[in-house]
């Protein structure tokens, strides 16, 4: 039995983690690449949303490198996402995959224990032995969400700073490569000091003040670098911070209850949506009057095109919100179209804005940069952040 | 006018000019521009198959221009920007200084015309942008991403079906006493309807008035949707040309909207201006390659990556009188490719 997940970004090294704990067979799909994207979108209905065609894409590139059980997360509503994990299953059966399973992963609730059963399923055994596995693999698995959020925290910030472009680039890919080597215990309780290490090495300019920029929206979109053309890189390469708290750790915490960050955001968005109504658009909303408070210079909102929750929060940030923040935004929508040139034109003209405005601060207030010492933003991410702030604090 | 600082001096007694060039979608535009920012001269074209030909072919049509007339060989050309959606290609091609975004051209040049302008209104033949300022800086802006409904190219096609030339299309609007409505969610649907109400016998003229009105809602609710829009309101782009639009877009927007005088070239000149500011704050040597670009050979070939199973497609530019030197190159997802060493 071999078994597979859709890709999300840099979490494959999570989930893969999830199952060889449990001795399990585990086959990675290809990164997310053209030919994926092909199959999905010709395989699936024509006005799902998008991520729905990018792993329907992942789960044929993975069948075809030989796993036959799949496992797809799912969720009670509210939204689409809810039925990715059965639809697919018949996509993939009047495909021609009669003997694939579609394991699905019930993540409504983590504290309802429902992924117990899909433990259970994948590996077979449900005797009381098993049990000591099931715990290994769940403290494998959030430790290394863990420190692939760290990854992702300390990338968006290193990058703006680099001397050679790529180097933050070679540092996480290498980085990535080590974690998913790394499968004791010690090695995973000193892999901060490896990310620490290897993000010091980097040929960095710390003079620069570099403008800041929040990122949120629809965890897949914001998490995949191939459907969203690469953009934490490309901001990153034009010499912006990019803050992201939103990442694999941060859903699955929340899922446990135990995210208050994400607690925080839901109080500050309250007044606009008191309740959770799908995707991110809650935490969207709370991440922009966040970020806004902080004195970001922009934000940005990724989502799939026809995304019903994401609309809303966008609809929500340019009819009320933006107007008492006036923190900058830029919406993108993606979908399968590859066509960058659109993109980067908005980006530019975004960073264009962005600077025009820094400018003019530095003009009204002179002490803005006075002593050249950069402002630290408080972000949630606890010491990791801090640690990782003060490497590029000027000396 | 934008002061210009004393670092500027006119060396073998030739007076300095910058060039912009805008190639856009549909048609290419080209302004040399002194550093008074008056408009020496300007070159407006359709564009001809790709990029590389259209500045070829601009750059041939400006030398001509500058020999026919006398007091332009006192000028010599210092800097030189790109912008439009093809503004690397042309960069690479031409020589150019300074590459930047065409929300960004439009608007410098709106600002030196129009110093307290806060709406900018475009629409291009295939794309159309609004872009909102305040205190003399861009506080937002939006192009159309998904659908290139009430584009010039629109209209270009509908004025050919209704059988008449599309210089005279904003002439047919102005006549019209009652307009008739039309679906402005779609092209397709306005369309249909037009031919609807073709057929049922309206005349020429309020069909036309109702496409613009159409359209000016189109754009509203695609481009410019919870966005306010402030007096003064500038639009210019190729659409512009057309007082029927202009007039819906009074009507719609309640307020006076003013056309400038070079509402086509407004990108390039955009460009003159900030590629003008970039010398007199760097002074640097220009990369320009001279108006003889025109004669230049390029040639563009493509190769698949095969590094990985995306297997980008890769673009490169080469000058074949100078052993197949390549002067750009792009296309690959992870920018592997983009350096050029």
């Amino acid at each position: 039995m071999l078994i597979s997940f859709p890709n999300m970004g840099p979490n494959w090294v999570a989930f893969k983690t999830l199952f060889t704990a449990l001795d399990l067979d585990v086959v990675v799909p290809d990164p997310t690449n053209r030919e994926a994207i092909k199959i999905g979108v010709k395989y699936s209905p024509e006005f799902v949303c998008f991520p729905f065609k990018a792993t329907l894409g992942d789960f044929v590139n993975a069948i075809e490198k030989g796993a036959d059980t799949l496992v797809m997360a799912i969720d009670c509503g509210p939204c689409r996402f809810g039925f990715y994990a059965s639809v697919q299953e018949r996509i993939l059966r009047d495909m021609g995959y009669k003997d694939i399973r579609v394991i699905p992963l019930d993540q409504a609730d983590l504290l309802e224990f429902h992924w117990v059963k899909t433990l259970q399923e994948v590996s077979g055994r449900k005797d009381l032995f098993i049990y000591s596995k099931y715990i290994k693999a769940v403290i494998y698995f959030l430790k290394k969400a863990k420190l692939l959020n760290d990854i992702q925290t300390a990338e968006g910030l290193f990058r703006a700073y680099e001397h050679n472009l790529g180097d933050t680039t070679r540092v996480v890919n290498e980085l990535l490569e080590k974690l998913d080597k790394a499968n004791t215990l010690v090695e995973l309780r000193n892999f901060k000091k490896v990310i620490k290490n290897d993000f010091n090495s980097i040929d960095i300019d710390k003079s620069k003040t570099p403008l800041r920029v929040g990122l949120s929206g629809e965890i897949h979109i914001s998490l995949e670098p191939y459907v969203n053309l690469d953009l934490r890189r490309k901001l990153g390469e034009m010499g912006v911070e990019v803050h992201q708290s939103l990442s694999l750790y941060d859903w699955v915490v929340h899922k446990f209850h135990l995210n208050y960050h994400r607690k925080w955001l839901e109080h500050l968005a309250k007044p606009y949506v008191p309740m959770d109504i799908g995707g991110e658009c809650v935490w969207v909303l709370g991440e922009y009057i966040d970020k806004a408070k902080a004195g970001f210079d922009g934000f940005i909102h990724s989502y799939p095109f026809t995304c019903m929750p994401e609309v809303t929060a966008r609809t929500i940030i340019t009819n009320k919100l933006k107007k008492i923040y006036d923190l900058p935004i830029i919406y993108f929508s993606f979908d399968e179209q590859s066509g960058q040139e659109g993109f980067r034109t908005r980006l530019e003209a975004f960073y264009d804005l962005m600077e025009a405005r820094r400018e003019r601060e530095i003009k009204s207030t002179p002490e803005f940069m006075a002593n050249g010492q950069k402002k630290i933003y408080p972000q949630y991410g606890g010491e990791f952040y801090n640690e990782i702030a003060q490497l590029i604090q000027a000396e | 006018m934008v002061e210009v600082s004393d670092k500027l001096k006119s060396e073998d007694g030739k007076k300095d000019a910058f060039l912009g060039i805008d190639i856009g979608s549909v048609s290419c535009k080209f302004v040399l521009m002194d550093t008074n920012g008056e408009v020496l001269t300007s070159v407006f074209l359709r564009n001809r198959g790709s990029p590389i030909d259209s500045a070829k072919a601009g750059m041939a049509e400006l030398r001509d221009k500058i020999r026919a007339e006398p007091d332009l060989l006192n000028y010599a050309i210092k800097c030189c920007g790109t912008t439009g959606s093809a503004r690397y290609l042309t960069k690479a091609v031409v020589g150019g200084d300074l590459a930047k975004t065409e929300i960004i051209a439009h608007a410098v040049a709106t600002q030196s015309m129009y110093p307290d302008v806060r709406t900018i209104l475009e629409i291009g033949g295939q794309d159309s942008k609004i872009i909102i300022l305040r205190d003399d800086i861009i506080v937002d802006f939006a192009m159309n991403s998904v659908c290139a409904a009430g584009t010039g190219s629109f209209l270009d096609h509908q004025a050919a079906r209704l059988g008449i030339p599309i210089e005279d299309f904003g002439d047919y609007a102005v006549r019209s006493k009652n307009p008739v409505s039309i679906a402005g969610r779609c092209t397709v649907f306005a369309e249909s309807d037009m031919i609807h109400k073709q057929n049922a016998g309206y005349s020429k003229e309020d069909i036309i008035a109702g496409l613009c009105d159409s359209l000016v809602r189109n754009y509203m609710n695609n481009v410019g949707k919870g966005k306010e829009l402030d007096e003064p309101v500038v639009f210019q782009g190729g659409v512009s040309y057309n007082k029927g639009i202009i007039q819906a877009f009074e009507r719609h927007l309640g307020c006076k909207v003013i056309v400038p005088k070079y509402n086509v070239l407004m990108g390039a000149l955009g460009m003159a201006i900030l590629v003008r500011d970039y010398y007199v704050e760097h002074g640097r040597e220009t990369l320009f390659r001279g108006l003889e670009v025109s004669d230049i050979e390029f040639k563009t070939t493509t190769f698949h990556c095969g590094d990985c199973p995306n297997n980008c497609e890769i673009v490169q530019v080469k000058m074949p009188e100078q052993d197949n030197k390549i002067i750009a190159r792009w296309g690959s997802r992870c920018g592997k490719w983009d350096q050029l060493t």
